[in-house]
């Protein structure tokens, strides 16, 4: 048994190799490989000094450049930064207690409209600066404009499409809107305006350098509307699709009024220290406590569980 | 049993299976071969990717999903086998009774393991939308091997080994729910899953 194998083997290595000199001549005739040049790829974890420097310090090094005369210009670590937005909302819309609540037949109600028409001076002022810089703003086209930037922001916010949702709401407006959003599914639809918007407030701050005008407008709006935020698993977590709601929101629209490629853009929320509170989450939360020692009860300590404090906030 | 093939024959055979494998394989011995051999230098994280995926919204009708955590410790300085022994004991377990019994272990990665549970636990409330705490139970729960450190190991005689210092990561996959009962297995029980999986037997091309 031994012998033949061997004579096969044998027979088998003249084989390969007659068939590798074939293989090399009928390849070579046929199609010319490009010569394949191998590159090292292995990561040199030690890389040697180089040999041959003097030892020297930074600081000698600078004193024999200076010696040398070779000058070097100042050099400012600096990069120019565009603030398309500003911080905040200057001078917030105080919003009247009971608005949306009367109706406007009754006489307070029409009080309450009457004093809405005549604004005050500096929101006057305002929409003037802002009619400067922008020939196209007028208080009766405005809020539907804006009534459709903020159903398309928040379409976009739904399907998460981050270009147009940047296009259409300022930087400092995106972080609030999204903040642990990314991922929960929402679904929002936006059914009908109860009442058509309207301008109550505008003005017209500068940031940093005078000159460096952005307009701010403050806009009320009654519409219909229905949530429904879902969790990474999707189960509903807030809200409920068929149920429609009244809402009366304050929207703050901004744009930086010297750059001429500027946009009106949502800036934010204003939350009526007035406003009914929110629905509850579908979750039982944990509301920090005091620390109870082995003996005690809970029942037998008094303690008030503490309200938030109706304050109006931006959003 | 060996088939009879005559020798030259035999050979062409073979050569002419050669031949075609070296033509397929990269165009001859002119060119190099690019296979990749070497170990990926990164880590992988595909383990965190599993939180990040999005389910869609279930109809109301449909059974509510249970959440699901993934969550892991990178490089833990202790060995991977005898983490397998904390991790093999509270698979399956609640949440509670898991970190019970780590708390009262005496090896050295229980303290490690309870501390990545009770991670584990925190993020399932604030990021994914679990609504008790103790309503989670271990899923999976297992460690691997982490990159270790060589260092030398002097022997008599000039002799050296090398010394491996060795490190672990450790995974672990909370659900929401409790847990799920497990019956057990009496060896009566295998015993007859045993004979019954022999009588099950049939002969096949049989007359």
């Amino acid at each position: 048994m031994a012998t033949p194998m061997r004579r096969t083997l044998l027979a088998l290595h003249r084989a390969t190799c007659e068939n590798l000199k074939n293989a090399e001549a009928s390849l070579d005739v046929r199609h010319p490989l490009p010569f394949v040049i191998p590159v090292r790829t292995k990561k040199r974890y030690f890389i040697p000094p180089v040999a041959g420097i003097k030892q020297k310090t930074q600081g000698d090094q600078e004193a024999k450049a200076r010696a040398a005369g070779i000058v070097f210009r100042q050099q400012y670590i600096e990069r120019p930064v565009n603030i398309a937005c500003s911080a905040g909302i200057f001078d917030p819309y105080i919003p009247p207690e009971g608005d949306a609540r009367l109706s406007t037949l009754s006489k307070e109600g029409l009080k309450q409209r009457t004093e809405q028409v005549r604004q005050s001076a500096a929101s006057q002022l305002a929409i003037r600066k802002i009619k400067e810089h922008d020939p196209h703003f007028t208080t009766k086209e405005f809020p539907e404009q804006a009534q459709e930037i903020f159903i398309e922001a928040h379409n976009a916010l739904t399907q998460f499409n981050k270009e147009k949702l940047h296009s259409l709401v300022t930087e400092r407006c995106y972080p609030e809107m999204t903040r642990g959003n990314r991922y929960k599914t929402i679904r929002w639809r936006f059914i009908e305006s109860l009442e058509p918007p309207k301008v109550v407030h505008a003005r017209c701050p500068d940031m940093v350098s005078k000159g460096n005008l952005y307009g701010q407008v403050t806009l009320r709006m009654h519409s219909r509307q229905t949530l429904a935020v879902y969790d990474r698993f999707g189960r509903l977590m807030l809200g409920n699709e068929e149920v429609q709601k009244d809402v009366l929101e304050y929207l703050v629209l901004e744009r930086h009024l010297v750059n001429p490629y500027g946009r009106w853009r949502l800036h934010g929320k204003i939350m009526p220290a007035w406003a009914p509170a929110k629905d509850p989450v579908i979750k039982t939360v944990v509301i920090p406590g005091p620390e109870l020692k082995p003996g005690e009860e809970f029942e037998a300590l008094n303690y008030e569980v503490p309200k938030p404090k109706a304050v109006q906030w931006n959003k | 049993m060996a088939t009879t093939v005559t020798g030259p024959g035999f050979l062409r055979i073979l050569t002419g299976q050669l031949h075609s494998r070296l033509l397929a394989f990269g165009g001859g011995p002119q060119s190099l071969s690019c296979f990749h051999t070497s170990t990926p230098l990164e880590v992988n994280k595909n383990w965190d990717r599993r939180n990040f995926k999005l389910y869609p919204p279930q109809s109301p009708d449909e059974p509510r999903r249970p959440a699901e955590v993934h969550h892991c410790r990178r490089q833990i300085k202790y060995s991977k086998d005898k983490m397998w022994y904390l991790a093999k004991m509270i698979r399956g377990m609640s949440i509670d009774q898991a970190i019970a019994q780590l708390e009262f272990n005496d090896k050295k990665g229980a303290k490690i393991m309870k501390d990545v549970l009770l991670e584990a636990q925190e993020i399932a409330v604030r990021n994914h939308n679990v609504e008790y705490k103790s309503n989670l139970y271990i899923a999976e729960s297992f460690s691997s091997k982490g990159k270790y450190l060589k260092r030398i190991r002097y022997h008599g005689r000039g002799m050296f080994g090398i010394m491996d210092k060795v490190y672990c990561h450790y995974f672990v996959k909370l659900v929401e729910g409790p847990p799920p009962q497990v019956e057990p297995r009496t060896s009566l029980d295998q015993a007859k899953e045993y004979v019954q999986n022999l009588k099950n037997r049939t002969i096949i091309h049989s007359l």
